[in-house]
Parts: C-alpha cells; sequence; structure tokens
C-alpha cells in the first residue's frame, strides 16, 4: 500500500466532496433538464399545432387578398362582364401564373363555373365545392383546405364586384412542402400532411419520411423513432372543406431540441471543473500550510533519530502544531540530555570517571585519522599500576579504588587537555598524547611518571606507588588503534619485566608472537620428551692444543622448522619463564654427558650457559650440586657460563646466587665479556673463575686489526692480573690462533678448531686430536674443512 | 335557394277625380317597409308617352345620389361631380354598359338609358361608391317612402302590369295586373324576399 502524505488525503477529501457535491448539482441538473425538456417539446408541439393552423389561415388570407386584388382590376371586370369565355379562360391563366395558383375558376352567381385554368375541364359544370361557396356568399369570401386532385390545396374565392358582385373567382393554392417549411421555420418543427389521397407531404428527410409511412401513428402523441433520431409527435386531424381527413404531424426532434440544454450540461460540466481545478489549488494551498509545519515536525523528528538534539524545530505557528513543536524540542533536549547520559556511561569509566576503552580507543582512532592529514605522531603508554595487586590484598578493595581514583586525578592533571587519560580496567591506565617524535614520548612517559613521585597519602595511609608503561608510537610502531594499544600493552610488560619505569615497543617484538606461542608450546613438549639435543664445542688449550672443556649448546630439531640453535628459541623461552626448564634439562644432560666422558677416559669439563633469569632461581645452586653428586662428577668439572649483562641485570641478586655456586664447587665465566658495560670494580667483586672475550674481538683478529688487538691484550692481561683463565671465542683463523698463542690466552674455542658437534663426533674428535696432539698444522687443515655455518 | 312567400294583396280603390290612381306598399319577407324601391306600372295594350324630361345622377361627398334613380326608358340623365376629387363612372349592366372617364363637373355628354333594365352604377376609383338607375318603359314609376309605400296618380283608366323593383332585391316578384277607372284607387302589396 502506497504511503500517502497528510496533504495528499486531504486534497483527495476536498476534491471528493467537491466532487461529489458537483456530480449531484449535474444530475439534478440534468434531470431537471430532462422533465423541462420532455415539457417543453410538448408544449412547443402543441404552440407548433396552433401556429401551422394560424399559418394556414394567414396563407389563406393573403391569397384572398390577392385574389381580391385581381377581381377589382377594372379591365377584368370589364371581362367578365362582357361574358366573353375564351378570353376570360386566358384571362384566369394569366391570373393564376401571377399569383402562383395551381388552379383559377370562374363562377357565376347561380353556382356555375363559367371558365377555368383547367383546359376547361369544369366550365358549365357546377362548381365544385358548393359549401365553400355557400360560405362566401354567407361571408362575402371564403377559404378552406381542400384535396384537390389527389394534392391538399387550400382553396379561396372572393366576388367579383361591380360594384355589385357579378361573379365569383375561385383560387386554389397547392400545400406543398415549401408551405410547410414556412411553419418549420418558424417553430422548428418538421410539419407532415397525410391523407390516404394525397399521400404524405412533409418536412422531414427522406429516409424518414418512408419510417413516418410505415408506423402512422393513431394517437395523438407519440414518441417515434424516425431513422436514426427520435421524433416526439403530435397529430391532429386538419379541418377541410371537403370532409376529406387529412392528418397534420408535428415532430420534434428530440435530438436537435436537446442541444441547447446539452450546450447548458456543458457549461456547467466546464464550470464545474473550474470550481474543481479552482478547489483543488485552494486545496494544495491550505493542505500545504497544514502539512508543511508537520513536515517540519517529521524532518525534526529525523533529526532527532539520526541524533541531533541539537537544532530545534522551527514552527513560526502559534497554534496546535506550534505547541506541538515546542514540546517536541523540549522532548529532544530531555533525550539529548539522556542519550549524552547513557553515552557517558557507556563510554567512561563508573570509578575514576575517565574514558573507557571504547572511547579511549575511538578518540586513538580519531587522532591517528586526524594525523593522516596533519602529519602529527601519535603515541599511547600502556600504564599498569605496580603491586596493586598486593596493595588490594593488603590494604583492601576500597583503598585500592581509592587509589585509582587519585593516580587518574593526578594524570589527569599531569596531561594536556587534548591528551586522553582512559582507565581500561583493574590497574590498567591509557593515555593518548600527540608527540612528533620519540623524544617528546619519552618527555611524556617522564611527566607520567612524575605523577607518582610523590607519595599517596588516603585516609591515613601513605604509599609509594610505581608505574610500568610501555609506549608506541602511531606509524613508527602501528598503523591503526588497536594495533598500537596491542603494542603499547607489549611495550609495558617489557618495562614491568626490566623495572624500567617505562619502554618503548621494539619492533619485531610482536610480529610473530603467535608462531611465538605455538612454539613455546612445542618447546615445553619438547623438553618433556626429551626432543632436544645438545651439541659441544671444544674449548683448547692454547698451550698444548688440549680440549679443556666442552660447551653445551642446545639444538631443538623442530619436526618442521628443522634444526633450530639457540638464540632462535632461549629469548622464547626467556620471555615466557620457561628458561628454567631448558637450563635445568641442559644442565642434567651436561651433566650426565661429562660424567660418561669422564668414565671413558676423557679428561675435560662440560660448560653450560645460564640465562640471566636463572640467577633468580634460587633453588638453581642446590638442584646443580645434586645432579653432580648423582652423577659423581666433581663440581669443577662444571662450568657454568653466565653473560655480563645478566649479571648486571640485578647485581645483588644474581652475585648471591653466584657465591653459592661457587661455594659449591662450580666453575663460573663471563661469557661475552666486553659487551657489557660492568665496571672493573664490578668485575672485582664476582666469583668468577674464567672470562671468556667476545667473538665480536676475536673473529676478526688479525695483526693489523690494532683495535681489537689491543682490546683482546688488554683483556687477556686484565684477567690474568685478576687471577682468572682467559678463553677467545670465535677463532676462525690460524693468524687468530698464533696471535692468541703468542698473547698468552689459556683457551680458545671457534670454528677453526672445530664448529659445535653432537655428542658422538664430539667425542670421535676428541679422540682424533689426542692421538695427535702435537701435529698443529695438520689439524688446522682438518678444522679448515670444517664448513662455517651461516649467521 | 330560400323559397319567398310571394302572397299577394291587391287593394283597388277608387278614385273620386277623373285619374285613377295606384297605392302600393312594399314589405319584405319579414314584414318591414322596403325603402326606395321601384313601383312601376306598365299600360297594357296601350302606347306610353315619350319622357318629358331629363334626370341627374349627382356624385356629392363620394356617393352617388339618389341611390336609386328610376328614370322612363330614352332618358337622358346626367352627371354631375360636386365633388372635388375626379370620378370615373362605369356601368357593367347590359342594359346600359358606360363609362364616364375621369372628370369634375359636368361631363361633356350627358346618358341615355334607351333600353330597360336595371343599370349598376360604379366608381372604378371609389369602391365603396354605388347606385342604381332603374329604366323602366313606363312613365308611370315611383320610389317607395320610408314607409315602404309609394303612389302612381294620374293613371288613364285600363289595365296595368304593376311591377317593383329593389336593391338586393332576391328575385322579381311576378307583376300584378291592376285594372283602374277613373277616380278609382288600386292598391297593390309587393313582398319581396330580400
Amino acid at each position: 500500500m502506497a504511503v500517502r502524505t497528510f496533504q495528499a488525503r486531504l486534497l483527495w477529501l476536498i476534491v471528493a466532496v467537491l466532487a461529489l457535491l458537483e456530480a449531484g448539482t449535474l444530475f439534478s441538473v440534468y434531470f431537471a433538464g430532462q422533465r423541462t425538456l420532455g415539457k417543453s417539446v410538448h408544449d412547443q408541439l402543441q404552440v407548433g399545432a396552433k401556429i401551422f393552423e394560424r399559418t394556414l389561415q394567414e396563407r389563406a388570407l393573403r391569397l384572398a387578398g390577392n385574389l381580391r386584388i385581381l377581381a377589382k382590376d377594372f379591365a377584368f371586370r370589364e371581362l367578365v362582364a362582357s361574358g366573353d369565355v375564351p378570353t376570360i379562360s386566358s384571362a384566369l391563366e394569366n391570373q393564376r401564373k401571377r399569383v402562383d395558383a395551381g388552379a383559377v375558376l370562374l363562377v357565376d352567381l347561380d353556382g356555375t363555373v363559367t371558365a377555368d385554368t383547367l383546359d376547361g375541364r369544369l366550365t358549365r359544370r357546377p362548381f365544385p365545392f358548393p359549401s365553400l361557396l355557400a360560405d362566401a356568399q354567407k361571408k362575402g369570401e371564403a377559404s378552406a383546405t381542400i384535396t384537390f386532385s389527389n394534392k391538399p390545396y387550400q382553396f379561396v374565392i372572393v366576388p367579383v364586384l361591380a360594384p355589385q358582385p357579378i361573379a365569383w373567382i375561385c383560387a386554389g393554392f397547392e400545400i406543398d412542402e415549401k408551405a410547410l417549411s414556412d411553419v418549420r421555420g418558424l417553430t422548428s418543427l418538421d410539419v407532415s400532411l397525410w391523407s390516404s389521397a394525397a399521400g404524405l407531404i412533409s418536412t422531414l428527410p427522406p429516409e424518414e419520411r418512408n419510417d413516418l409511412l410505415a408506423q402512422m401513428p393513431r394517437t395523438p402523441q407519440t414518441m417515434l423513432r424516425l431513422g436514426n433520431a427520435q421524433y416526439a409527435t403530435l397529430l391532429e386531424t386538419l379541418h377541410t372543406g371537403d370532409n376529406s381527413r387529412v392528418n397534420v404531424l408535428l415532430q420534434r426532434n428530440l435530438a436537435e431540441a436537446r442541444k441547447p440544454f446539452d450546450r447548458l450540461v456543458l457549461w456547467i460540466f466546464g464550470l464545474s471543473f473550474v470550481m474543481l481545478a479552482a478547489a483543488v489549488v485552494a486545496a494544495v494551498i491550505f493542505s500545504r500550510s497544514v502539512s508543511r509545519p508537520l513536515r517540519v515536525l517529521a524532518e525534526g523528528a529525523g533529526r532527532v533519530e539520526r541524533g541531533d538534539y541539537i537544532s530545534p524545530i522551527v514552527v513560526e505557528q502559534k497554534d496546535e502544531i506550534g505547541q506541538l513543536a515546542t514540546a517536541f524540542n523540549q522532548m529532544q533536549a530531555a533525550i539529548g540530555a539522556r542519550e549524552e547520559q547513557i553515552i557517558h556511561q557507556a563510554t567512561h569509566d563508573a570509578l575514576t570517571g575517565l574514558p573507557n576503552r571504547t572511547l579511549f580507543l575511538d578518540r586513538l582512532s580519531q587522532s591517528i585519522t586526524a594525523s593522516k592529514r596533519t602529519g602529527e605522531s601519535v603515541g599511547m603508554i600502556m600504564m599498569d599500576v605496580d603491586r596493586f595487586k598486593e596493595i588490594n590484598d593488603t590494604l583492601g578493595h576500597h583503598f585500592g579504588d581509592q587509589l585509582l581514583i587519585e593516580i587518574g586525578r593526578r594524570l589527569t592533571q599531569t596531561l594536556r587537555q587534548s591528551d586522553t587519560v582512559a582507565r581500561l580496567g583493574g590497574d590498567e591506565f591509557a593515555i593518548k598524547f600527540t608527540a612528533p617524535t620519540a623524544r617528546h614520548a619519552t618527555e611524556v612517559a617522564g611527566r607520567v611518571n612524575t605523577a607518582f613521585d610523590a607519595s599517596f597519602v588516603l585516609g591515613d595511609v601513605s604509599i609509594d606507588v610505581n608505574a610500568s608503561l610501555g609506549i608506541a608510537l602511531y606509524q613508527m610502531h602501528a598503523d591503526d588503534a588497536e594495533t598500537l594499544m596491542k603494542r603499547a600493552d607489549i611495550a609495558m610488560y617489557d618495562a614491568k619485566k626490566n623495572h624500567s619505569g617505562f619502554a618503548f615497543y621494539e619492533p619485531g617484538r610482536d610480529e610473530h608472537s603467535l608462531r611465538r606461542l605455538a612454539l613455546m608450546m612445542e618447546l615445553r613438549q619438547a623438553v618433556a620428551r626429551d626432543e632436544l639435543e645438545l651439541y659441544f664445542q671444544p674449548k683448547v688449550e692454547v698451550s698444548h692444543g688440549r680440549a679443556a672443556h666442552a660447551e653445551a649448546l642446545v639444538r631443538w630439531n623442530h619436526p618442521r622448522h628443522g634444526l633450530m640453535r639457540p638464540d632462535e628459541f632461549i629469548p622464547l623461552a626467556e620471555q615466557t619463564g620457561n628458561i628454567s626448564l631448558i637450563t635445568k634439562w641442559v644442565v642434567r644432560r651436561a651433566i650426565g654427558y661429562c660424567a660418561e666422558w669422564n668414565r671413558g677416559g676423557l679428561d675435560l669439563a662440560v660448560a653450560v650457559n645460564l640465562s640471566a633469569l636463572d640467577l633468580f632461581d634460587t633453588e638453581l645452586p642446590t638442584f646443580i650440586s645434586g645432579l653432580l653428586s648423582e652423577a659423581g662428577l666433581p663440581p669443577s668439572r662444571l662450568v657454568l657460563e653466565i653473560t655480563e649483562s645478566a649479571i648486571m641485570k640485578d647485581a645483588a641478586y644474581a652475585l648471591k646466587i653466584l657465591r653459592d655456586l661457587k661455594r659449591r664447587g662450580v666453575v663460573l665465566a663471563i661469557d661475552d665479556f666486553g659487551t657489557g658495560y660492568s665496571s672493573l670494580a664490578h668485575l672485582k667483586r664476582l666469583p668468577v673463575d674464567e672470562l671468556k672475550i667476545d667473538k665480536s674481538f676475536v673473529q676478526n683478529l688479525t695483526e693489523r686489526a690494532t683495535d681489537d688487538l689491543v682490546i683482546v691484550r688488554s683483556t687477556i692481561e686484565l684477567g690474568h692480573n685478576m687471577g682468572l683463565v682467559v678463553i677467545a671465542e670465535g677463532v676462525e683463523s690460524q693468524e687468530s690462533w698464533h696471535i692468541l698463542e703468542r698473547l698468552g690466552c689459556d683457551m680458545a674455542q671457534g670454528y677453526f678448531m672445530s664448529p659445535p658437534l653432537p655428542a658422538r663426533e664430539f667425542r670421535e674428535w676428541c679422540e682424533r686430536r689426542a692421538g695427535a696432539a702435537s701435529a698443529l698444522p695438520e689439524q688446522t687443515l682438518n678444522l679448515a674443512a670444517h664448513p662455517r655455518p651461516p649467521e | 335557394m330560400r323559397s319567398v312567400g310571394t302572397s299577394l294583396l291587391i287593394l283597388i280603390l277608387s278614385s273620386p277625380l277623373s285619374a285613377a290612381t295606384i297605392e302600393i306598399v312594399v314589405h319584405d319577407g319579414r314584414g318591414a317597409a322596403v325603402h326606395d324601391a321601384v313601383v312601376y306600372a306598365i299600360p297594357e295594350g296601350r302606347p306610353v308617352p315619350p319622357p318629358r324630361r331629363t334626370a341627374v345622377m349627382e356624385q356629392r361627398n363620394r356617393a352617388f345620389i339618389p341611390h336609386v334613380l328610376a328614370i322612363q326608358t330614352g332618358t337622358t340623365v346626367r352627371f354631375p361631380n360636386l365633388d372635388d376629387v375626379q370620378h370615373h363612372v362605369y356601368s357593367f349592366s347590359p342594359a346600359k354598359p358606360f363609362q364616364l372617364p375621369l372628370y369634375k363637373g359636368n361631363p361633356p355628354n350627358p346618358v341615355v338609358f334607351d333600353k330597360a333594365g336595371v343599370v349598376t352604377l360604379g366608381c372604378n376609383i371609389h369602391d365603396q361608391m354605388s347606385a342604381y338607375v332603374v329604366v323602366v318603359d313606363t312613365p308611370y314609376f315611383e320610389k317607395t317612402a320610408a314607409n315602404g309605400r309609394a303612389a302612381l296618380h294620374d293613371l288613364e283608366p285600363g289595365r296595368y302590369s304593376v311591377r317593383v323593383w329593389a336593391p338586393d332585391m332576391r328575385g322579381e316578384p311576378p307583376a300584378k295586373t291592376v285594372t283602374v277607372t277613373v277616380s278609382e284607387r288600386a292598391d297593390v302589396t309587393f313582398n319581396i324576399g330580400r
């Protein structure tokens, strides 16, 4: 069903009512007209009959007048008096032509025809119309309608006076169509004469004459269908002088009679149409004046629907519609206020009143969109309150809530208005800011940190609170708000892990997170199923060329990724807290191999790398001791290699563990020495036995590489001075070997001697080496045969 | 044709003088007296004396005066026109057809009515003008007065055929034969149809 507007309905209503009224008028006019028409036709016929009668009378008078003039002609009278019949006959013929008569007779006073214009047919015979003559003798002159030679005639008779009557002159005039059409001209009626003798004389068209003959009426008033027309018919009998029956038919063509009426109806119809059109125009104007404000209202409602609560409806009318508009505007304002409240609730954190995650994400997206235009850099900080759970548990949730409120307040105060501080949930806050560079971002992070400078005093409790901040910058770290948040989160966890206060997102950290997660699962399974493998690389004593230590390096033969090197999965294990699993596995297996080799006469120690995180594992020393004693291996046969940076992470704590291990007789070595920033003083305090020069200094060690040479030389000297065994890693050439030899380095490790080898191959290498301990050059060739693996 | 009763009543009265008189009364069918009817008596078997005088038919005020003029056969009648318009006097009557074309005053020639009969006069200019000249073969004629009476005086004794004529008369009633003696008076009554 079509939607019909109010305006259209109103319009239809008005038009319908008016059309109904006009139709009624038209119908009344029509029917009244029909009735009037019927009556008028009837009257016309009656009047027509009278006019016809009168016309005949007048015609007779006129003819009589003509005849009288003739009768008074002196010569004619003289002729009649003379009794010269042939001359009289020719004079009559002459007069007949003059007055256009059908026949002229001269009758003597005795009623005998003296002369005629009918070739003497009636001459000397009695006058054929004695009643006419009698009438004339009585009245001086007379006239009558008479059927004569099968035609209706009007005969008139007048005396010939000299000056007393001496004769009668009588003339007959045919009533022909012309005479009837005179009546038709006067009355608009068709006139027909019919008699059995004369037949039909009519003003009707020929075709309709035939129809009339076929249905000659007998009643005074009838309706006849002649041809294609309907005729109202009046039948009268003509008074005749010879008592013959002549019917007079007066007929009105109804279609013609209706013409003026039809014109009137057409007029009224046209007038109605004009009125209707005028009414439509008026209705349109009126309905528009009503519907326009309604439409304004509808549009206003549409605006509210679309969420526009500001633009009011402007209706100037003061009527009901105006009141409605006012009410509508009030409603709009109320809805607007309520929706604002709802939106506020939906987009803000109830506790702190800060924007929530939804709104934050929204604003972040907006800023990013804006920055695409302005080129400005957008950054965000993900912030997490350190030890909040502890605070909550210890001081209660109410306190925790108060703290969060206070933190929110301080953050808001600290930051610019254009920045957004949001509470995402729990103790997690997020800050959106604009910063041209990473340095500015650092400043923002610094400012955030200052919010935590002062102690939080809530009630009678004062507490110091720290927070970890993860920073991610748009364009530098991510292209969209969601990713940016995720990366800021990652950075925050880095910051938390490093206790560094804040951290920027490190590119690439996030890319393989899913893969890493899966890998981690697999790694745990691999450890559990013993799918890891140990490779060993010898540390060769430079003085003897004998392998003194074997550094155990873990390899993971991954079912899909193939053989994986430690740096591909150890950092992952560290990040996911699984490193101790691996460390423990490696230590156990390394001790196992070492014990086996020692039993087999292969006199060497095994070296295992510890992760920085292992240094937080207070149980590690006990665990290692347990393994050693279990394997029956002297602790000195186990070397634990720790990187400089690992120790530096939490030096104090690490030191504790290291001392413990040292006390248990395990040999400790500083790995990758020279890359960290540990001070010598620091170094001095470490309970280590060996020092491994980082391979970056050794790999390209030549006589010409003076810098490396100086460092290596100094380090060796330093180590020796501190009573440490110095080991050079990354020895890959004979030249390096010779230099190390010359510098008095204790041990060397590298591809020049041997790559890391599986346990069995390592053992074979050791046995070959023992067999040719003094033939270094030969070894060199052998060693060189090992291809260097790609970095 | 209406039948008219024609009963005749003849009264013959003897005159105290030597000459005889015939008194005549004319009635119409309804018994009304007929004025200006011409009554005349024609002696039977005896010649009549010729006319002694002329007669005058004036035209005055567009009318003939008198309306009926009775004369003896052979009498000359003058037609003086006393109007200031012209008249055209005519007669189509067989007894004396004539015309006096348009004239004023006295026409040059008087008309002699030499044949007995009724001559109807008309004026070709004025249709309403009409008059009768009744020409009789006897010097004994008279017009009836308003009471329908007339008397024929100074008749010689003898047989007379008495006749009557009046305008608009329907058919001439049969003549009445009357024989008068000296000083005798005869009465004749005519009933005429009109």
